[in-house]
């Protein structure tokens, strides 16, 4: 007997590739949205900071823009900059 | 001193012989020298003589009423019973009979008073003359004696003799109805008499009970003697009469029709009773409009009786049973029959939905006919609410309820639900409208009699009662958000059924809920519809890019889905063999390369495989499940597999796989040689037996649904308080249940509001104890050791 696949049609799910599960700020899982957003993924992403914290992007941007003088990363205290990949 | 015996015995008693006990009447009246003779003697006893016997002679006039005339008339109407039924002809010529006797008798009194008279004016005192006159006394005295001396059947009597009235006097009406053949007419019997045609006796009839009818009249007897059997035939004739025409017939109005009805023969046939054809006068019209008001009523009521009996029909007949609505709208302004129709529908519809051998698709449908037909019936909503109060009670106790209101809503059914979806209107909230009524006060209507306060005042507000359909049935259960989680969970379903990244339909039933119960409870659902869609452009993107492409096997499509906003999946496994699974690696690679950071879970159990099998000479192409596809898979290299080593190979527990294995089973393609053991069956012979397999059985399997059950999904949230129910029973050693409850009622009510009953912690606690991770006993709960 001899089998071919012709076509697979799968489902699966996307998940961030983080050290953590939650964003810090927002506490709503990765996968989720802020609490600012309605569609999770491209429309609300995740950035990471050189200190390797990642957080939603629509969070830490405000939580830099509350901070007038030094920008830290509010989970290690260091000063915040985009790790750009 | 004249000789009073003699004077007695000749001249007295030729002018009254009612003294000597003679009631037969006399025609020729005595001379008027026999009264001037009888004045002159009594004369002489001063104005006292003619007095006296006066009296005397009123007083022999009563006793003889009582006990002579009046028992004679009633003797004809002592029949025995078994004449009553046999022969109503009989009947009728005994009571025209009775009544002439009657007559006569009253003639007969009648000439006495006129005597009496006479003497009095012969005599001195002619100041008597007032009190003699008094030709009504003689009436009084024979009614009031007939009626107290009343037999118990004189009505059979009675009713025998006007029914054949009114059947002599809707003889033409009769004909005019029916369109019978002139020819077989003449060999029917006559409908009024019930003779021959050649023989009928109508007209000879007719002139007898119009001459009775007189009689009576002039006795002034009619209304008591007749009055209730007349009423208790016509009350019949109505009943009939809506019976035949109106039972049954919802599709157009009646009530105009019968009010002519009762016009044209009721109220004619009882002018002809009371005025003998003549011109009425006042009194006889009062009496009859007396009657046409009690009728009027009462047909009114016989007719809404006969709708409200068959109301269910009407339900299931709606929109075509609108006029029907109406009349009995028209009914119950004039006759307060809510009482009546709430307890009578209710008792319908349980006997006709409430109960298992009625589908719940079924028991929707008529809920959703009946809102719409009360409604158009009482647009307070009263009724409805108390109508539908047990169906609502009988829904909420079946446990796919949600599931088919939602189906009715999403998909074309039969309760009408997804038409009224497109209309497109926003569910009232009770709290925006309370403004509304108060601006809109002049429109304002109180609430409707004859129903307990308390059952209103316990409903819901007038807004509630006034609700569309849609919310009529999502208030079944007193909630949006049971409904939205049952949508989300069969729109999971179906998109993982159809897996074939077509969302349109989907997007416009979206659309049209999130107008109606808000854009926050059907989020996730706009999530997961993205997803489709977002999986569509990234599959044709990985498709498209040329490295992806080399050396591929097999075309993968994926659907990609959110999971934090899907409904959780079951925990059923798979383990892909390793060919395949590195064909998954490749476009998980590139799927990470498309969408930088993120990566992907694949649920290999779920989806859709095109195969083709080449066996034999015979090739095979079909689409199967993973799981399918994988068993088959393994029978490419070893055609003899046991159900535990394929089961530990793949990762799907051995009576779950021998389940899918019957699917080959079936289309002849593995056999069980032993028991636990598959064998692949190559050669052609062994098949043929099955080639007549229906090949469709493989969908049967694609529609087990891929989500964890409503049930599961709920222990998993219960879940979340099993470390606050370690760290109490640690702290506290051992619980009953209710503070189990209490405690965590408390914690639920700061951490996002979880609401479960004791039923649903005591299902946990129990797997708990199950899992041996609790001791139950002496009915509280503690820690296992």
């Amino acid at each position: 007997m001899k089998l071919t696949i012709k076509s697979w049609t799968g489902v699966a799910s996307w998940r961030w590739i983080a050290n953590d599960e939650n964003c810090g700020i927002c506490r709503m899982s990765f996968e989720s949205t802020c609490p600012e957003c309605a569609l999770p993924g491209d429309d609300c992403p995740l950035v990471w900071g050189v200190c390797s914290h990642c957080f939603h992007m629509h969070c830490i941007v405000k939580w830099l823009n509350l901070q007038p003088l030094n920008k830290q990363c509010p989970m290690c205290r260091q000063s915040w900059k985009f790790n750009i990949h | 001193m004249c000789d009073f015996s003699k004077l007695w015995s000749s001249d007295v008693v030729k002018i009254f012989p009612i003294l000597c006990g003679s009631t037969s009447q006399i025609l020729q009246s005595p001379k008027e020298e026999v009264f001037q003779n009888v004045c002159r003697q009594m004369s002489e006893l001063g104005s006292v003589g003619i007095e006296t016997l006066t009296d005397i002679v009123k007083l022999e006039m009563r006793s003889t009423i009582r006990n002579v005339i009046v028992p004679k008339f009633w003797v004809h109407f002592q029949v025995p019973r078994k004449e009553t039924v046999s022969d109503p002809n009989a009947l009728f010529a005994k009571f025209i009979e009775a009544v002439n006797e009657l007559h006569e008798s009253y003639q007969y009194l009648l000439q006495m008073q006129t005597r009496l008279i006479q003497l009095n004016r012969n005599g001195p005192s002619k100041t008597l003359e007032k009190q003699v006159v008094d030709e009504n006394g003689t009436k009084t005295w024979l009614r009031d004696a007939m009626l107290a001396q009343l037999p118990p059947n004189f009505d059979v009597v009675i009713g025998a003799f006007y029914s054949v009235h009114f059947r002599l006097f809707t003889k033409d009406i009769y004909f005019s109805s029916n369109t019978i053949d002139s020819e077989v007419l003449s060999d029917l019997p006559c409908t009024g008499c019930n003779f021959e045609v050649q023989k009928c006796c109508c007209q000879k009839l007719i002139e007898m009970v119009n001459k009775t009818n007189q009689k009576l009249l002039e006795l002034g007897l009619i209304d008591r003697l007749a009055g209730s059997s007349m009423t208790a035939l016509i009350k019949q004739k109505i009943k009939e009469h809506i019976n035949d025409t109106c039972l049954g017939i919802f599709d157009r109005s009646h009530l105009k029709e019968l009010e002519t009805w009762l016009q044209d023969v009721i109220m004619s046939w009882l002018r002809n009773i009371f005025t003998g054809g003549k011109q009425c006068d006042i009194n006889e019209c009062e009496t009859i409009q007396g009657f046409k008001v009690k009728l009027t009523y009462f047909m009114y009521e016989t007719f809404a009786q006969s709708v409200i009996s068959r109301f269910f029909s009407i339900i299931i007949d709606y929109p075509d049973s609108t006029p029907a609505i109406n009349d009995l709208k028209i009914c119950m302004e004039k006759i307060d029959m809510r009482v009546y129709i709430t307890k009578t529908l209710r008792n319908a519809l349980e006997a006709r939905l409430l109960h298992p051998g009625v589908n719940t698709m079924d028991i929707l449908t008529g809920y959703v006919a009946a809102i719409k037909a009360i409604r158009h019936l009482d647009n307070t909503g009263v009724i409805l609410e108390m109508v539908t109060a047990p169906i609502k009670d009988y829904l909420r106790k079946r446990n796919d309820t949600v599931r088919r209101v939602v189906t009715g809503l999403t998909e074309e059914g039969p309760t009408d639900l997804s038409e009224e979806l497109a209309k497109g209107e926003s569910v009232k909230d009770g709290k925006d409208n309370t403004t509304d009524e108060l601006s809109n006060w002049e429109n304002w209507e109180p609430d409707p009699f004859g129903i307990d306060p308390n059952i209103l005042r316990n409903t819901s507000s007038k807004i509630m009662r006034s609700a569309d359909i849609i919310s009529m049935v999502v208030d079944i259960y007193g909630s949006k958000e049971l409904f939205m989680v049952e949508y989300r969970n069969l729109m999971a379903d179906r998109l993982l059924a159809q897996l074939d990244f077509n969302s349109e339909k989907e997007i416009r039933n979206l659309e049209l809920l999130k107008i109606r119960f808000g854009e926050s409870l059907l989020h996730s659902c706009e999530v997961m519809l993205k997803d489709v869609t977002d999986s569509k452009r990234i599959n044709s993107h990985i498709h498209g890019d040329g490295n992806c492409n080399e050396n591929q096997l097999f075309d993968i499509s994926s659907l990609i889905v959110s999971a934090q906003f899907w409904p959780s999946f079951n925990k059923e496994s798979l383990q892909l063999p390793e060919e395949i699974e590195n064909e998954f690696k490749k476009y998980t690679k590139a799927y990470e390369a498309y969408k930088g950071n993120r990566t992907l879970n694949w649920r290999t159990v779920t989806g859709r495989v095109n195969i083709l099998i080449e066996i034999g000479d015979r090739t095979m192409e079909m689409t199967v499940a993973p799981t399918q596809a994988v068993i088959i898979y393994h029978f490419q290299n070893k055609s003899e597999w046991g159900l535990e080593e394929l089961s530990s190979l793949i990762k799907v527990p051995p009576s779950a796989l021998r389940r899918r294995m019957s699917f080959w089973q079936n289309h002849g393609l593995i056999s069980e040689t032993h028991p636990g053991v598959f064998t692949l069956i190559e050669k052609e012979s062994e098949k043929s037996q099955f080639e007549e397999m229906n090949i469709t059985d493989a969908d049967e399997e694609d529609l087990e649904s891929a989500m964890a059950s409503a049930s599961d999904q709920r222990e998993e949230e219960l879940q979340v308080f099993w470390s606050y129910i370690v760290g109490m029973l640690t702290n506290l050693d051992s619980m009953p249940i209710d503070r189990i409850h209490q405690m965590l009622k408390l914690f639920a009510s700061h951490s996002g509001g979880v609401e479960f009953t004791q039923d649903e912690l005591k299902h946990f606690l129990q797997r708990k104890v199950r899992e041996h991770k609790l001791l139950f006993s002496g009915g509280v709960y503690q820690l296992a050791k």
